[in-house]
């Protein structure tokens, strides 16, 4: 698990302009890229699955305290835009405060789960959801710890290819 | 008596004259150029000579590269003019400034995106290195400005501005005009940043002009616009100059 603070920051975070929406088109297309990868990175190393904007605007990954440079709430908004076009996060309301944050992308976290399921032999046989993510076969996973949601929606990636099927709520079952 | 006129014996007596003089004078120059070529070649063969026993030398050691460098210009040789001759088959310096080029413009390229194209010389020089790796022979940055130097015959693209280690490299075409060159030189000073009134206060010029040179640095992607400032004053930053001091 991930502790507060040894993660990397990107050079940027201490480059007072990148708090403020630049103007020229090449330069803005930058610094959204390089907040874009920051937003995955940060929730990546703290192990976050979801963003709530109103909290968020206060924490260290939008405000950048030494420096006293903060991102404002349509600038947010707007660089979460740019990560759903992506595919890497997912609003859970229409009013936009709340949302899942894809580090990686169901599909990928499906790929890496199968890979899991072949690895330990699990083949053909029913495992519980609670298992998969916080069972002792999977605490030095990647996925260990992850999201309810997430995992569901990795899963129904795996059903819908024919490597796995849902059994009830609870349940799964893998085949090869 | 008579008197004696101009006979004809005198006549041939003095073209005769003449002629020695001439032949004479040819064989003193004759003896002349005859010496300097035969200095010049010994010169030559000593400088040959001098360049062979301290290849090694020459090859490792910057600052004996640059003196090196600095006494063949002085009789005019220029070791690196091609990568053919002689000199730079004795002492492989001609492609050692190609390479050295070659990897300046891929760092120059690399960091376009973070920089707009504008670099401090001695981050340039300290990605150099990095990039050379710790067995590379050492690298100085005079060999820097050597090999930007030769960059230059491919056009305007890349440019020195300022002086010594203040220097800056600008690797993307278009010209940067003096009023630029002055903004960024101020920059420097401040860690990658001036305001209007940073400006106006050095140089003292019309508001206009500030403004007209801080867009055209905006514009071009060199410099970030900072709205969040203490004194609400809008400052522009310059990725390439910001925490070159304190480099990370």
């Amino acid at each position: 698990m991930g502790t507060t603070s040894n993660f990397r920051w990107p050079w940027q975070y201490d480059f007072p302009p990148f708090f403020t929406m630049q103007k020229n088109a090449d330069t803005r297309f930058k610094q959204t890229e390089a907040w874009c990868s920051l937003i995955l990175d940060y929730h990546n190393h703290h192990k976050l699955f979801r963003l709530r904007v109103t909290d968020v605007l206060a924490s260290p990954l939008f405000y950048n305290k030494a420096i006293d440079r903060r991102l404002t709430k349509p600038d947010v908004i707007e660089i979460l835009s740019i990560l759903h076009k992506k595919g890497n996060i997912e609003w859970e309301d229409k009013e936009k405060t709340v949302c899942k944050v894809f580090w990686k992308t169901p599909a990928q976290w499906s790929d890496i789960i199968f890979k899991w399921v072949n690895q330990s032999g699990l083949n053909n046989t029913v495992c519980t959801l609670h298992e998969i993510t916080n069972g002792p076969h999977s605490s030095d996973q990647e996925f260990y710890a992850l999201d309810d949601q997430i995992l569901m929606q990795a899963i129904q990636i795996l059903q819908a290819s024919g490597k796995a099927e849902l059994m009830g709520t609870e349940g799964v079952k893998f085949f090869t | 008596m008579r008197r004696r006129g101009v006979g004809a014996s005198a006549i041939t007596k003095k073209k005769l004259e003449a002629v020695r003089y001439k032949e004479h004078g040819n064989e003193l120059a004759m003896i002349q150029l005859d010496q300097l070529s035969g200095q010049l070649e010994t010169f030559h063969s000593h400088l040959e000579k001098f360049a062979a026993n301290h290849k090694q030398e020459i090859r490792k050691n910057p600052q004996f590269r640059r003196q090196f460098q600095q006494m063949c210009a002085t009789i005019g040789v220029d070791p690196l003019a091609s990568g053919k001759g002689f000199w730079s088959e004795m002492l492989g310096v001609g492609d050692f400034y190609y390479e050295l080029g070659v990897q300046l413009v891929e760092i120059c390229i690399t960091t376009r995106p973070q920089n707009g194209g504008i670099i401090a010389i001695t981050e340039l020089h300290q990605k150099l290195m990095k990039t050379r790796g710790k067995y590379a022979q050492d690298v100085s940055i005079d060999d820097v400005r050597t090999a930007l130097s030769k960059l230059k015959l491919l056009g305007t693209g890349f440019t020195l501005l300022g002086t010594g280690l203040k220097q800056i490299v600008k690797s993307v075409p278009g010209e940067l005009n003096m009023d630029h060159s002055a903004i960024l030189e101020l920059a420097q000073k401040s860690n990658g940043k001036v305001s209007h009134a940073d400006v106006k206060s050095v140089y003292n010029w019309q508001p206009e002009r500030v403004q007209d040179v801080l867009e055209h640095l905006t514009k071009e992607g060199m410099a970030w616009v900072d709205t969040q400032t203490p004194n609400k004053e809008t400052w522009y930053w310059f990725p390439a100059l910001f925490g070159v001091g304190n480099n990370k």
